[in-house]
């Protein structure tokens, strides 16, 4: 019940964020230099009557608030506004784009998770031994090199100088085999892996090297834990003092990074998408910074933010239902 | 006094190797526990008392190593080491293995209640799911009647509710009721010695209280014996039968409860005593000495308390006393670690007395003030002779 409470509670506080995400790109958007239809004339002379008529048309000759009001209202009917520039409604151009980034974001948290805790709980069992020096220093490397470098290595490595994996787009497994001229949903699979593993591989080993580190250093805390002490003094054998006494409440922290690092790992996927020549969102972003897109920008931008925040909510509430001690402002 | 102790500990050596040097947290302990009996371990903080019992459970973590003596319980070796052909010590042959340690001693033998209730139950399980856990770790029982046992045991150490409590976490039982949630996980596992390290000292004055009486009205009844660590002289004279006093990693005196008060051999204990006028006042706020750990890397020569003793001379600064019986009482041994005594034969009469010895006052505070400074000095130079047959402290 408490827990129902405070998920819609938890929904309600993000609506004054999400207002603010909108006016903030509303107005960066439309104070940045530029005139979008000039832009979209691309230097073509034109009478100024045709451009008053065509500003018109959008709107733009309104003031700035009647014009964000306009926006917001549209907004919450799913409208994120014409692209001017394509002449496509930007909803449309997000949801043909965000099949591919939220299959490369989550493949790669999945990547980033799968290696981590374990090497996580690795080097935190094996304590300033060799493994835990060789997982300080790959974890090390891992923060600090651009994913999109690591994206590149891994493209000359394993795509031109071995020929093992593809180097550039995805393939979809929500699409046909017929569709890629494939035998069947196996090979669908198979293909499907063999594209996804390089930028899986370059966006996740950000991820992977953080959650390792975080994963270590909570370990080692929870192993310390006076819990820990008590439950070897009760004969609690070492394995399941690991695997259950200090592994459960080492995990808290990694939901948090987890949450929290989504919109890191979307910044990434920008790079890893143009690097891959994957068409997702990210790229679309990219194009629409180079085209002066405003509409589209803003559009993206909102979306971004908006995921954010969804993160942190769910960062939230998985919190709550994981560990006991949160308490949701109502006391019993 | 039953003729075979419960549990025997002789000349029990723990040390920690770490980058400062090695600290000999425990430094040649001997002590007995009876059955039934409840057996203090006192001392101010860095003593060495959580060590020491840590010791007996074999639970010491590197860097610490025990190194030296031995623990016999029930007539089984938990730690024995003895000279192997080579001339090196090495481990017993009965001494029992990790894995026999764990399964045969800890918990269903000897089970332990820690000082600070908040942290010792883990904050994800439930309280009924960790007490369940250890009994059926503990005793051959299956997984419903542990739940029942957990919940009878709640019962009986005073949590109201104990069905609806065994399913909620720690976090929402006060100190005290945590507190009892460790004392029933204790007694469930059914052992026959139980340390009690500091299970008190995180609680408050009336808590306290609550929870000292329910020990003692659960130890004639079950008949458990305890070892009781703490810093607290109340405390001590509430509950124990017997007494060990610690002072860096030595037990200076030893002595029942009664006569440990009322006749005390030693100027630790004393100055320990007088530092408990009041009840509500501890040995730790009297006296706040800093770096006690440090101190025990080079502990003073001679007899470790000199710098510290109002009784002291310049026979105490060569002569390192070991724990001597100095009297009987009620059937049991009163030891002391102290020259002044005849039994030592040293020439304590005839030496000359140290200047903070001399008239200081008795308050421990103002000699503990330099204490930390003259201890390293004089025990880099001094050279100490033990009196049990003129042994070398290292
Ligand atoms: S041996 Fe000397 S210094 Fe030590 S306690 Fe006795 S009188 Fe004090």
């Amino acid at each position: 019940m408490g827990l129902l409470r405070y998920t819609a509670f938890r929904v309600v506080q993000a609506i004054p964020v999400l207002i603010g995400i909108t006016v903030i790109t509303f107005i960066l958007a439309n104070l940045a230099p530029g005139d979008p239809v000039r832009l979209m004339l691309q230097g073509q002379e034109v009478d100024q009557e045709v451009i008053e008529r065509v500003e018109r048309q959008y709107g733009l000759d309104r003031p700035l608030h009647e014009r964000y009001v306009t926006y917001m209202v549209n907004l919450l009917q799913g409208d994120l506004g014409h692209s001017i520039h394509r002449d496509r409604p930007v909803t449309d151009l997000l949801i043909q784009r965000a099949g591919p980034t939220l299959l490369l974001v989550i493949s790669a948290y999945a990547f980033a998770l799968v290696t981590a805790i374990p090497l996580g709980i690795i080097a935190a069992t094996r304590r300033n031994e060799p493994t835990d020096h060789v997982s300080r220093i790959v974890a090390l490397i891992g923060v600090s090199t651009p994913s999109f470098w690591i994206g590149i290595m891994l493209i000359l490595i394993f795509a031109i100088q071995l020929g093992w994996l593809p180097s550039s787009g995805l393939v979809y497994p929500w699409r046909s085999p017929e569709h890629y001229g494939y035998s069947g949903y196996l090979e669908l699979a198979f293909q499907t892996i063999r594209h996804l593993l390089l930028p899986m591989v370059a966006l996740g080993t950000l991820q992977m090297a953080t959650l390792m580190r975080v994963e270590r250093t909570q370990m080692i805390e929870s192993l310390q834990g006076e819990y820990v002490k008590l439950a070897r003094a009760y004969g609690v054998p070492e394995r399941t003092i690991l695997r259950k006494h200090a592994f459960q409440v080492a995990q808290l922290p990694i939901i948090t990074i987890v949450g929290l690092n989504l919109s890191t790992a979307l910044g990434g996927a920008v790079l890893i998408e143009y690097v891959f020549n994957i068409n997702g969102i990210g790229r679309l972003f990219l194009e629409a910074i180079q085209s002066l897109d405003y509409q589209l920008i803003m559009g993206i931008t909102i979306v971004i933010g908006t995921m954010f925040v969804i993160g942190v909510i769910i960062t939230d509430i998985s919190y709550a239902y994981i560990d006991p001690r949160v308490t949701y402002g109502d006391r019993d | 006094m039953s003729a075979e102790p419960l549990l025997r500990v002789e000349d029990l050596k723990t040390q920690f190797f770490t980058d400062a040097g090695t600290v000999r947290a425990v430094d040649g302990i001997s002590f007995e526990v009876y059955e039934g009996e409840i057996v203090g371990l006192v001392g101010e903080s860095g003593a060495g008392k959580s060590v020491a019992s840590m010791s007996l459970l074999r639970l010491i973590e590197s860097p610490g190593e025990i190194v030296g003596g031995e623990i016999t319980y029930k007539g089984e070796t938990i730690f024995g080491l003895e000279e192997g052909p080579d001339g090196e010590l090495r481990e017993r042959e009965d001494m029992l293995t990790n894995e026999e340690v764990r399964t045969r001693i800890r918990g269903n033998e000897i089970a332990v209640i820690f000082q600070d209730p908040m942290e010792s139950l883990n904050p994800v399980f439930t309280v009924g799911s960790q007490l369940r856990e250890f009994i059926e770790l503990n005793r051959d029982l299956s997984n419903g009647a542990a739940r029942q046992e957990a919940i009878d045991m709640l019962r009986e150490v005073g949590i109201p509710d104990p069905e609806e409590r065994y399913e909620e976490y720690p976090h929402q039982f006060s100190g005290g009721m945590r507190q009892r949630v460790l004392i029933a996980m204790a007694l469930a596992c059914e052992p026959s010695l139980i340390i009690a390290d500091e299970p008190t000292t995180a609680l408050d004055v009336t808590v306290e209280g609550q929870i000292i009486d329910l020990v003692d009205e659960l130890q004639q009844k079950y008949d458990t014996s305890f070892i009781w660590v703490t810093h607290d002289m109340g405390v001590v004279a509430e509950i124990c039968d017997r007494v060990n006093v610690m002072y860096l990693g030595e037990i200076v005196e030893q002595a029942p409860v009664d006569e440990l008060f009322y006749d005390t051999k030693h100027p630790y204990t004393d100055a320990l005593l007088d530092s408990m006028p009041r009840p509500d006042r501890t040995v730790e706020e009297l006296d706040p000495i800093t770096g006690v750990m440090p101190e025990a890397i080079s502990p003073p020569s001679g007899c470790r308390f000199h710098p510290r003793c109002p009784d002291a001379r310049e026979a105490c600064k060569r002569i390192h006393p070991e724990n001597r019986e100095v009297a009987r009482a009620e059937g049991y041994p009163h030891r002391a670690a102290c020259i002044k005594h005849d039994v030592f034969g040293s020439d304590y009469e005839e030496s000359a007395p140290l200047e903070n010895g001399a008239g200081a006052d008795q308050q421990l505070p103002a000699s503990a003030v330099d204490s930390t400074s003259t201890s390293t000095s004089t025990s880099t130079s001094g050279e100490s002779e033990r009196t049990d047959g003129g042994e070398h402290d290292e």
